[in-house]
C-alpha cells in the first residue's frame, strides 16, 4: 500500500552486508538460524528421549528414557534345567532349576574412534568423517545381562551390541549444541540442523508417518467386517493403546449379530478374538449386575440398549464361568501355547499377564481396563443404534504421528526381547537335547550367549539403509518397508522438506479409493494443502504446516483429575452416574469422570483458559478436545489429551488475547478466525499469521494468493527440482549427484518467510529480464528464448557433482585375506621415460591416484593399481560419456585407520552450460523448454536499451491464470529500479489496496508505464512492435532435467544378438521403439521411404539368397567350388551352382530325389507331385539386389533379419516357408 | 512530404561521457539507425581474453568459472583497427605479438585475510618472442600505453573487477591470452546498453498504448519528447510519415571510448553512396 497502512514495515533491504558477515563469521554462540534447528525439534526430540540423560522434561514419569521404559516392559525369561531335584525352587512341578534371565541396562555411546586406533588424538567421530568415508555415524551400545544360578544368585555381564546409527545433532551425536562457527570448524554448513543418520555416507532419514491417534475410542463402520465371521457386522470400536515406551497395541471391539461384542488384538501378527464378557469378567470378576449397569448407566428406558446387554449377558451364559478366576484360568488355558510365558506359571497368571500386555495397555489398573471397555462398549452400541455416527480415521482429527525416535525405540525394544527369547530358546534346546546344563556354571551361560546373536547395531544400519523393517511382531504398524528415505541435496528447499514431509503409509498406496488422498478441512493448519506432490502419492504424501508442531515431550497432567474434580466433576468411582444426563471426560483414554454436558464446556473453558495463561500447571501442549452433544454426530464427551506425537500449532486465544496450541481434535469444534478483521462474535481463536497454514515451500511462492491453486502445487514440486546450492560445505561432500548453479542470486521479490529460513544462503536461481511477446516463434508451446549474449555471460550456467569410487577389493584379482595384493600405483611395466611416456600420465601421477583438473573424457585413465601376483598395472578407466574434471580426490581408509589404501572416491565434476532443451521454471509453476538461443541484437529491446534474458509466450498465461507471476514480474521491475527487497507474502493486499496499484505507482514513479508495459522494438529491423510488451524481472530457477541426461537418438548402433534389432535403453546407446502405431502414421501419412528407413534400414536390414525355384530362404548351400563351374554329383548329372559355388540345398536333394523317383517312376509308371510349402511369401523385385546371372537358381534380396529368424523358428516346428519374388 | 534524399544526415550530440554518449541522429530512415546500433553491439572488434593456460588454480572456484571470469574483463582496446590483427588473418601459428595480447595473473595468499584477487592484478606481458618472426608488422607501435590492460586499471578511481577471493595458502597462476574479435562471444561487445528511441510522442502510431482508463496517466512521456513537438488534439494523422529522428544512448564498457565506438561504424546511408 502506497500509504503504508496496514502492512507492517515491509523488509525491504536484501540484507546482503549482514549476510556476507555472518557467512564469513558464523555467530559462536548459537545458529544463524535457529528455526531452522527448531523445524527438526520432533526428530532429534524423539530420538533423544530414548536416553535416560535426555534432557526432556520428565513429565509425570520419572524422566526414564524409552530404552529404560522398554527392559522394564520386557521383563525376565525364565528357563528350567530339567534337574527334578526336590530341593530346588520349582520342585513339585519338576520343572528342575529355574533361571531368570533379563536385561538390566543398556547404553548407547557417542561415535569413537575404536580402542585399535592408539594414534588418533581426537577420539570423537563427526558426522563429516563418516559421510566422507563413506561409513555410518554410529555409536556402541552395551547391554548388561543378568541371570540367576541355583541358589536364587544374581551375576551379571555386559555384552557389545555392536554400533548402533545415531542421529546427528541428537544427545548422543558429538555435534550436540554446537555452534554455527564450531559447525563450520567440523566441515558442516553453518545451518547444518542435524535430524538424520549417515549410513555408508548417505543422509537418511526416518520419515513422519500417520498413526491412529494413540488411546481414544473411535468407531469404525466397514462393510469388510462384516466378513471377518459368521454373525460379524461391519460396526467397531477401535483403540490404538500405546505404553510409556511408545509400543502400541491395537484393541478392536467388534459388534455382533447377536448383540454381543468380540474384543480383537494382535500377537506375533496373529489375530485372535475373544468375547468381551470373558475379559470383563477376568478383569475385575465383575458381576453380571455391575456389568449390567455399567453399560445402562440408568438408561434404562432405552430398549436397544438393554435389549443388546441382555443378549450380551446371555451370551456369556454358555461359557459357564461366572467368577473373574474361572475365566482367568480359562484365558490363561487357551493362550499359554503361544504366550512362552515360564511354565511354572498357574493358568490365572498366565490370564492376567495376557490382559496387562495385550488389553488397554496405556492404563494399568484392571478397573480402568474395565471401565474403558464399558465406554467402548456403550459408544460401540451407540454407534449401531444411529445416536452417533462413525469417526472418519483419514481425518488428522483421529491422527498423530509416528515420530521416528519413537520407530528406533521400538525396534531396539524388539531386538532385546529377541535377545531374551534366543537365550531362553538356546538353553530350552540343550536341556530338551540332553546337553549338559549346568546354571551354576558361569562358562556354559558364555557359551549360550556366544549362540545368540547380539549385533543390534548391524539390525538398525540394515532397517535405516533399506527403510525395510524385519520384525516378528509387526510393531503394531500397516506396513514393513518404506519407512526410511535419503534426505537429497539436491538444493535447500527439497533438503528442508524432507524433515517436514509426512507419509499416510504405504498400505494406502495401493488402496483402490482416493478417499484416503482427500484434503480434509480437519487439516487445515497441520498439513500443508499446497504441498503435495502430483501423481502416484498426492495427498498421501503430505508436508506439514510452517507453524505445526509435534509435540514431543512428555507433560505433566497428574494433577489434572483433582483439578476437574473440584470444579464440579463426578469421580469415576461414583456409583451411579446417569448415562443419559452425564457425558465422559477422558485423560489420555483413562475415564478420570463423568459431567454433565454444560459443566463440561465449562471444564473445557477453564482448563483452557489455565493452560494459556500458565495456571495451575496445566501445560500449554493439553490437548481439550470437548465434543459437545448432537444428534447423529461425533460421540460426545470431554477428551484431554497430553501424550507425545500429537500434532499441535499455535493460535491466540481470543478470551484473553494469550498464545494458545491447539491440535486437530479440538480444532474441529472452533472457531479459528483467519485474520483480526475476520474475527465474529463466535470466533474462539484467531491465527498469528494468514499464512501459517501453509508449508514451508508453499510460503516462499510469492503472490501465491494470485495463483490458481494446482499452479502453486506444481512450483511446490519444481522448487524442489531446481538446481540451486546444495551446500555450502561441498569440499566435504560426497553425495552420488550434486547440482549447483554457479550464478545464483538472491530473489528481488521474495515473501517475508525467505529470509527466515536461510534462502539466501542458498541461492536457487537467477533474476531474469523477461518479455512476454510472442517473437520468432520458437517460444510456442511453453518454449522459451534466451538472450545468446546471457547465456554467453553465465547465465544460469550449472555444474553437476558426480561421485564414483575406486575400490580395490572388488577388483579381480583382490585377496580375500588381510594383506591386499593390489596396490594403487604405477608399476615399473608402464613407460614414464621423456622419450616413451604411456598416455595415463596425462591423467594420473605415479600413486595411481588422478591430478586434480585432470580433464576426463570416455575411456580416459581415472586410477591405476598395480597386481602384486601378475605385477602388472591394470588402470580404472572413466565410464562415463560426458567430460569431466577431477574435482576431489579422497583417500579412504579403514576405521582404525590401520591398513593400507584400498579404496578412493573421486569427485568428477561436469560442467553444464544451459543449452537448448535445457528445462527452466518461474516460481509459479510455469516451466519451460529452452528452444533457442537468440542473438542478442536481434532480441527486442526497450527504449532505454534493455533486452529480456528470456522470452515467453503470453499464451502462458489465459488459461493458468498465474496472476502471481505477473505481478512478480511488476515488482522486480519496481524493486530493481529502487534497490528493494520487494515483500511477496500472500494475503498481504485486498480489493482495495491491490498489488497492481502499489507497483503500479512505484513503476510509474521510476519513469516506467503503470501496468509493466514497455514499448519495444524488434531487433531485427527497428520497428517499434505495434502492442506494448510486458516487461519486467522474474526469478527464474533452472530446473536439474537436462538434455544432456535425456537425449536417446542413434542411427545404428548396438542390435540384440538374435534378432538383430536395436537394443533399448539409453545407457546402452539404444534406441526408442518405433511401435506400431508409429508405423499406422507413417503409412497414413504415405511417407513410405521414410517408414523404409526406420523399419528396415536403421533397424535389421539384412541380405539374404533366395532359392528361385522353391523360395526357400534357408537352404543356402556351398560348394567349394571356383567360379561358374558345375560339379557333377554321385549320379553323374549336373549340379547348377552360382558364381560363389552357392546352391540350393533343397532343391538339389529334391532334384536327387525326384532323378530318383524319376528313374523309379520309369520303372513303375506313376505321376510325379511336387511337394507345396505351407505358407507362401510374395516379395517384390525390388528387393532383389542381384541375380545369380551365371547359373545357379539363388538370388540376393533384402530381407529384414527377424523375417529369416521366423523362416528358421517355422522350419523348426515343421512349417515351410517359400519366397516368390517377382 | 519533403523529399529526404535532399537531406544529409544529421547528428546532434547532447551529451558525452567517459562511457557514454547520447545524441539524436537525424534524417536517415529506420533501417540505417538500426543497423546502427546493431553494428555498435555486435561488430565492433575489441580485444578479450580468449584463452586461458592455468598453472595453478587452489581456489574453491574451479577453473572454467574462473576463466570464464576473466574473459569478461574488459581490456582496453582502443584503436583495435591497427593495432591489433585478427588472429586468422596473421601469418603465425598459434598466436604472436601482432595478434594477441599475454596477460598474466599471479597471486597467492599468505595472509590471515581473505584476499580479493581483481583485474587490477593481470599483467600484461611481453609475448615471447618466436625466431624469425619475419612479419614486420606496424601493429605494436600503433598500440597505447594501456592497450590490452584491464580497463581501470591505470585510474584509481575505478575499482577493479573482483575475479576470485582467496585466503591464505590458496594460489593462482594463471597465463591468459587475449585476441581481437566481435560477434563470437558477448564478451568482445564493447557496449554495455544501447538505447534507442524514436516517435516518443508515437505520432506514427507504429505502437499502440494499451491503457486501463487514463492514457497520460500510465504513461510517462520519455525525456525524448522534450525535443519534439507534441501533437494537437485534432491533428490529423499523417500515414504516409516515416521516422526520422532516432534518439541514442551508448554505454560502453569501457574498452573503447563511446566516441570509437560510434565511429567505428562503417556505414553509409543510401542517399549518400
Amino acid at each position: 500500500m502506497p500509504d503504508g497502512s496496514r502492512r507492517s514495515k515491509p523488509p525491504t533491504s536484501f540484507n546482503t552486508i549482514e549476510r556476507e558477515k555472518s557467512f564469513r563469521n558464523p555467530p559462536k554462540d548459537g545458529s544463524t538460524y535457529n528455526i531452522l534447528n527448531e523445524f527438526v525439534t520432533p526428530h532429534i526430540e524423539s530420538f533423544n528421549a530414548l536416553f535416560d540423560d535426555s534432557g526432556l522434561p520428565a513429565g509425570d514419569g520419572d524422566g526414564r528414557g524409552l530404552l529404560s521404559l522398554a527392559l522394564k516392559d520386557i521383563g525376565e525369561r525364565v528357563v528350567f534345567d530339567g534337574n527334578e531335584r526336590t530341593d530346588s525352587e520349582s520342585g513339585p512341578q519338576g520343572w528342575g532349576n529355574r533361571m531368570r534371565v533379563w536385561i538390566d541396562q543398556a547404553t548407547i555411546a557417542r561415535p569413537m574412534v575404536p580402542d585399535k586406533d592408539r594414534t588418533a588424538i581426537e577420539r570423537k567421530v563427526y558426522p563429516a568423517e563418516a559421510r566422507e568415508r563413506l561409513t555410518s555415524y554410529r555409536g556402541r551400545m552395551t547391554i548388561k545381562i543378568c541371570w540367576t544360578d541355583i541358589s536364587g544368585q544374581q551375576h551379571d555381564m555386559m555384552k557389545d551390541c555392536g554400533l548402533v546409527p545415531i542421529m546427528v545433532r541428537s544427545v548422543r551425536c558429538n555435534l550436540r549444541s554446537m555452534s554455527s562457527a564450531d559447525l563450520v570448524r567440523h566441515h558442516e554448513e553453518p545451518e547444518e540442523f542435524g535430524g538424520y543418520f549417515v549410513i555408508n555416507g548417505n543422509e537418511r532419514l526416518i520419515r513422519y508417518l500417520i498413526l491412529p491417534r494413540r488411546n481414544h475410542v473411535i468407531a469404525l463402520i466397514r462393510p469388510s467386517f462384516s466378513n471377518r465371521g459368521p454373525s460379524y457386522t461391519p460396526y467397531a470400536v477401535q483403540i490404538r493403546c500405546v505404553r510409556p515406551d511408545q509400543t502400541s497395541v491395537t484393541n478392536t471391539l467388534h459388534y455382533l449379530q447377536n448383540g454381543s461384542a468380540m474384543l480383537r488384538f494382535t500377537w506375533r501378527k496373529q489375530e485372535y478374538v475373544i468375547p468381551i464378557m470373558l475379559v470383563l469378567k477376568a478383569l475385575v470378576g465383575a458381576s453380571d449386575k455391575e456389568i449390567f449397569e455399567g453399560i445402562m448407566m440408568h438408561d434404562y428406558e432405552n430398549t436397544f440398549l438393554s435389549d443388546r446387554v441382555e443378549l450380551l449377558l446371555r451370551s456369556f451364559k454358555m461359557f459357564t464361568m461366572h467368577t473373574g478366576q474361572q475365566c482367568l484360568e480359562y484365558l490363561g488355558d487357551k493362550f499359554r501355547v503361544i504366550l512362552n510365558l515360564p511354565e511354572d506359571w498357574s493358568n490365572a497368571a498366565q490370564g492376567t499377564w495376557l490382559l496387562n500386555k495385550l488389553v488397554l495397555v496405556h492404563v494399568e489398573s484392571a478397573r480402568d481396563k474395565f471401565r474403558m471397555l464399558l465406554f467402548m462398549l456403550r459408544k460401540l452400541y451407540s454407534t449401531v443404534s444411529g445416536e452417533n455416527c462413525a469417526d472418519n480415521p483419514d481425518s488428522p482429527q483421529h491422527q498423530e504421528v509416528l515420530l521416528p525416535g519413537s520407530l528406533y525405540g521400538m525396534i531396539i525394544k524388539e531386538r532385546m526381547e529377541e535377545i531374551l527369547n534366543n537365550i531362553r530358546g538356546s538353553i530350552s534346546s540343550d536341556v530338551r537335547n540332553g546337553v549338559a546344563v549346568d546354571f551354576n556354571d558361569k562358562r556354559y551361560f558364555t557359551k549360550v550367549l556366544s549362540k545368540v546373536n547380539f549385533d543390534i547395531g548391524a539390525k538398525l544400519a540394515n532397517f535405516l539403509a533399506t527403510g525395510n523393517l524385519v520384525s516378528p511382531t509387526g510393531l503394531d504398524l500397516q506396513q514393513a518397508s518404506g519407512f526410511t528415505i535419503i534426505a537429497e541435496k539436491l538444493n535447500w528447499q527439497r533438503y528442508i522438506s524432507h524433515f517436514r514431509c509426512i507419509h499416510r503409509g504405504a498400505f494406502f498406496a495401493e488402496l483402490k479409493t482416493t478417499t484416503v488422498r482427500k484434503l480434509l478441512p480437519e487439516a487445515w493448519g497441520f498439513l500443508c494443502p499446497v504441498h503435495t506432490p502430483d501423481g502416484t502419492p498426492c495427498g498421501l504424501l503430505n508436508h506439514l504446516s510452517r507453524t505445526c508442531r509435534i509435540v514431543t515431550s512428555p507433560l505433566s497432567v497428574a494433577h489434572i483429575p483433582v483439578l476437574l474434580a473440584a470444579h464440579g466433576m463426578t469421580q469415576p468411582f461414583a456409583p451411579s452416574v446417569d448415562g443419559r444426563k452425564n457425558v465422559c471426560v477422558q485423560l489420555d483414554g483413562r475415564i478420570i469422570g463423568w459431567a454433565r454436558p454444560k459443566v463440561a464446556a465449562e471444564l473445557a473453558t477453564y482448563l483452557r483458559i489455565c493452560k494459556t495463561e500458565g495456571k495451575m500447571d496445566v501445560p500449554v501442549d493439553l490437548e481439550i478436545g470437548l465434543v459437545p452433544e448432537s444428534h447423529g454426530g461425533q460421540y460426545p464427551g470431554l477428551y484431554l489429551f497430553s501424550t507425545k506425537a500429537r500434532m499441535m500449532r499455535p493460535v491466540k486465544y481470543l478470551a484473553n488475547n494469550c498464545d494458545d496450541q491447539v491440535g486437530p481434535f479440538e480444532q474441529v469444534y472452533m472457531d479459528i478466525a483467519c485474520t483480526a478483521e475476520e474475527i465474529e462474535s463466535n470466533s474462539s481463536h484467531v491465527e498469528h499469521d494468514p499464512t501459517n497454514f501453509l508449508s514451508i515451500l508453499a510460503n516462499l511462492t510469492p503472490f501465491s494468493d494470485f495463483n490458481q491453486s494446482p499452479r502453486n502445487i506444481y512450483q511446490c514440486q519444481m522448487g524442489k527440482q531446481t538446481m540451486g546450492t546444495p551446500s555450502t560445505a561441498l569440499q566435504h561432500r560426497t553425495d552420488n549427484k550434486l547440482y549447483r548453479l554457479q550464478t545464483g542470486q538472491s530473489p528481488v521479490v521474495r515473501p517475508a518467510l525467505h529470509n527466515t529460513y536461510a534462502m539466501d544462503s542458498f541461492p536457487n536461481g537467477t533474476n531474469a529480464i523477461v518479455a512476454v511477446i510472442s517473437y520468432t516463434g520458437y517460444d510456442m508451446e511453453d518454449a522459451m528464448i534466451l538472450n545468446k549474449s546471457a547465456h554467453e555471460r553465465g547465465f544460469a550456467y550449472g555444474t553437476v557433482y558426480k561421485s564414483t569410487t575406486v575400490d580395490l577389493k572388488d577388483m579381480k584379482g583382490a585377496s580375500k585375506s588381510s594383506t591386499p595384493t593390489l596396490h594403487f600405483g604405477v608399476g615399473k611395466d608402464v613407460p614414464n621415460t621423456e622419450e616413451k611416456m604411456h598416455p595415463c600420465f596425462e591423467f594420473i601421477d605415479l600413486d595411481g591416484l588422478p591430478f586434480i583438473g585432470a580433464r576426463l573424457n570416455a575411456g580416459d585413465i581415472m586410477a591405476a593399481y598395480v597386481d602384486d601376483t601378475t605385477g602388472r598395472t591394470k588402470f580404472v578407466k572413466y565410464k562415463g560419456d560426458e567430460t569431466a574434471y577431477i574435482d576431489q580426490v579422497r583417500l579412504l581408509g579403514s576405521d582404525a585407520g590401520d591398513s593400507e589404501l584400498q579404496k578412493i572416491h573421486l569427485t568428477l565434476r561436469i560442467t553444464r552450460a544451459p543449452v537448448i532443451g535445457d528445462k527452466f521454471s518461474s516460481r509459479h509453476g510455469q516451466k519451460g523448454v529452452c528452444s533457442q538461443k537468440w542473438p542478442a541484437i536481434d532480441m527486442p529491446f526497450s527504449e532505454s536499451g534493455m533486452q529480456p534474458d528470456i522470452i515467453i509466450n503470453p499464451h502462458a498465461f489465459p488459461s493458468r491464470m498465474t496472476i502471481g507471476m505477473l505481478v512478480e514480474s511488476m515488482a522486480g521491475k519496481a524493486g530493481s529500479m529502487h534497490g528493494l527487497a520487494q515483500d511477496a507474502t500472500p494475503f498481504k493486499f485486498t480489493e482495495e489496496d491491490t498489488a497492481i496499484n502499489y507497483f503500479g505507482e512505484q513503476l510509474v514513479a521510476s519513469g516506467y508505464n503503470y501496468y509493466g508495459n514497455e514499448p519495444m522494438y524488434s531487433g531485427i529491423t527497428g520497428q517499434e512492435f505495434a502492442a506494448d510488451i510486458y516487461l519486467g524481472v522474474v526469478y527464474y530457477q533452472r530446473l536439474r532435467h537436462m538434455v544432456l541426461d535425456k537425449f536417446q537418438v542413434r542411427t545404428t548402433g548396438p542390435v540384440d544378438p538374435v534378432t538383430r534389432q536395436p537394443v533399448k535403453g539409453r545407457k546402452r546407446a539404444g534406441g526408442i521403439r518405433f511401435g506400431e502405431m508409429e508405423r499406422d502414421a507413417l503409412i497414413a501419412h504415405g511417407t513410405s521411404f521414410l517408414l523404409q528407413d526406420r523399419l528396415m534400414n536403421c533397424s535389421d536390414y539384412s541380405t539374404a539368397w533366395v532359392c528361385r525355384t522353391c523360395g526357400s530362404l534357408i537352404s543356402l548351400g556351398y560348394e567349394d567350388v571356383s567360379l561358374g563351374e558345375m560339379v557333377v554329383g554321385n549320379t553323374g548329372s549336373l549340379k547348377p551352382t552360382g558364381p560363389g559355388g552357392e546352391y540350393c540345398r533343397v532343391c538339389r536333394a529334391a532334384a536327387e530325389h525326384q532323378e530318383e523317383l524319376e528313374r523309379q517312376a520309369m520303372a513303375t509308371g506313376q505321376q510325379l507331385q511336387r511337394p507345396q510349402a505351407d505358407v507362401m511369401v510374395a516379395i517384390s523385385s525390388q528387393n532383389v539386389l542381384k541375380r545369380a546371372s551365371k547359373g545357379g537358381e539363388l538370388d540376393v534380396v533384402a530381407v529384414p533379419y527377424i523375417f529369416r529368424y521366423l523362416c528358421a523358428e517355422l522350419a523348426s516346428m515343421g512349417i515351410a516357408v517359400s519366397l516368390e519374388v517377382r | 512530404m519533403q523529399a529526404q534524399e535532399d537531406v544529409e544526415p544529421t547528428v546532434r550530440i547532447r551529451e558525452v561521457k567517459k562511457d557514454r554518449v547520447n545524441f539524436v541522429l537525424g534524417n536517415v530512415d529506420l533501417a540505417f539507425a538500426n543497423s546502427l546500433r546493431r553494428v555498435m553491439m555486435a561488430d565492433i572488434p575489441t580485444v578479450a581474453i580468449d584463452m586461458v593456460e592455468i598453472e595453478t588454480n587452489t581456489t574453491v572456484l574451479p577453473d572454467e568459472f574462473i576463466a570464464h571470469r576473466l574473459g569478461m574483463i574488459p581490456l582496453v582496446s582502443a584503436n583495435c583497427d591497427e593495432a591489433i590483427r585478427y588472429t586468422r588473418d596473421c601469418i603465425c601459428l598459434a598466436g604472436c605479438s601482432f595478434c594477441s595480447m599475454m596477460l598474466e595473473l599471479k597471486v597467492a595468499c599468505d595472509d590471515d585475510n581473505t584476499m580479493e584477487v581483481t583485474s587490477a592484478h593481470l599483467e600484461v606481458v611481453p609475448f615471447p618472442e618466436e625466431e624469425g618472426s619475419q612479419d614486420p608488422g606496424e601493429e605494436l607501435s600503433k598500440r597505447g600505453e594501456w592497450f590490452g590492460h584491464p580497463v581501470g586499471k591505470n585510474d584509481p578511481n575505478v575499482p577493479p573487477v573482483l575475479i576470485t577471493k582467496i585466503r591464505k595458502g590458496q594460489e593462482l597462476k594463471i597465463r591468459c591470452i587475449a585476441k581481437k574479435a566481435a560477434k563470437e562471444h558477448a564478451k568482445f561487445s564493447p557496449c554495455s546498453a544501447i538505447s534507442f528511441e524514436y516517435d516518443p510522442y508515437n505520432k506514427l502510431r507504429h505502437t499502440t498504448w494499451w491503457y486501463e482508463t487514463n492514457v497520460e496517466d500510465e504513461w510517462p512521456l520519455s525525456e525524448n519528447a522534450k525535443e519534439e513537438e507534441a501533437p494537437r488534439d485534432d491533428e490529423p494523422f499523417d500515414f504516409n510519415a516515416k521516422p526520422n529522428k532516432f534518439y541514442f544512448e551508448v554505454e560502453t564498457d569501457g574498452s573503447l571510448g563511446p566516441q570509437e565506438v560510434v565511429m567505428k561504424v562503417r556505414l553509409r546511408p543510401a542517399c549518400c553512396s
